[in-house]
């Protein structure tokens, strides 16, 4: 390939122009808050990490901390809004008002199940003497650990759940293209995997 | 959008997504009660957690229809600088551990003063 054919093919995937990733404007901003917002939550998780693996005193046991049932139920319903929001995209790009609208409901209600289980969650470890410096289980870091990383990701879900209502609300209106309803949906899809992380790394590992 | 053009239900794959994340989920989950090592539970749990989150990226975001560049810039710059970031600051742990349960020794006795 000669050096000019080589450039022509570099700028036709690498380039500038009106749409370099072959995405509107609103998804290529959307991706790219996405991808920064992303890594507060790398370096919240690399933190968790250095403080565990740093931490003296040994870390708390998870299964005496939490009621893992209770966390797989709000894993369940994170998921489960996820795929009805995925839904409502889908049925906006088909025009279908009615199913857009269903299944918009259905993720707001997830959202609020979701958050309900998070501050019945709070209030029983606070009731249970966990505080950002201190807890009775184990290593101190692990309350900040907890309260930063739940309340980053549970301050989400109520940005999440504010932008599914406005989007509701416009979309009855008549106000929401599909576009709208598909970046709110971005937004909430990556609620639901900083959840995957948090999940995993911190309640089960 | 591309899953809905070639026609049948255009919500079966959300279904067939949440039905496979829920599945995962529910083998992370009764993962503690298999006799296993530690090390080898942390590879399955970590290995798990990245098949989700790919299905997320993939299914629920739509990434796999996207450009290549687009997929590029958000799972390889993430991934990357999340592993740069966590291994620069791991050894860094490792020490801070490592100096924290060495012994202190009684400090000398300070000389009287007159």
């Amino acid at each position: 390939m000669s050096h000019g054919e080589n450039a022509a093919v570099m700028e036709a995937h690498w380039g500038g122009g009106a749409a370099p990733f072959g995405a509107s404007w609103q998804k290529t901003m959307m991706w790219i808050f996405i991808v920064t917002d992303g890594l507060l939550f790398s370096g919240l998780l690399c933190g968790y990490g250095f403080l565990r693996m740093a931490s003296e005193a040994p870390w708390p046991d998870r299964a005496v901390v939490f009621k893992i049932w209770f966390i797989a139920l709000m894993t369940f319903i994170l998921i489960s809004s996820s795929a009805t929001m995925g839904s409502a995209v889908t049925a906006a790009k088909l025009g279908d008002k009615k199913k857009t609208t269903l299944f918009l409901v259905a993720t707001i209600l997830g959202a609020f199940a979701f958050l309900g289980c998070q501050a019945y969650e709070w209030t029983e470890l606070i009731h249970h003497g966990a505080r950002l410096t201190t807890n009775p289980w184990g290593a101190p870091q692990f309350g900040a650990s907890f309260f930063i990383l739940t309340g980053f990701h549970g301050s989400h879900v109520v940005s999440g759940a504010t932008i599914l209502i406005i989007t509701l609300i416009r979309h009855l209106m008549g106000k929401t293209p599909a576009q709208g309803v598909e970046m709110a949906g971005l937004y909430w899809h990556f609620v639901d995997l900083v959840w995957v992380f948090i999940f995993t790394l911190f309640y089960l590992v | 959008m591309s899953e809905t053009a070639h026609g049948g239900n255009p919500y079966k794959i959300y279904v067939w997504t949440w039905v496979a994340l829920l599945i995962i989920t529910g083998a992370m989950l009764g993962a503690e009660s298999l006799p296993m090592p530690r090390w080898f539970m942390v590879v399955f749990l970590l290995a798990f957690m990245a098949v989700k989150a790919v299905m997320i990226g993939a299914s629920f975001m739509h990434l796999k229809y996207e450009k290549t560049n687009l997929r590029v810039v958000v799972g390889v710059g993430l991934v990357v600088t999340t592993l740069i970031l966590f291994f620069f600051i791991a050894p860094e742990a490792a020490h801070v551990r490592e100096k924290s349960t060495i012994p202190m020794t009684a400090p000398a006795a300070a000389p009287a003063h007159h």
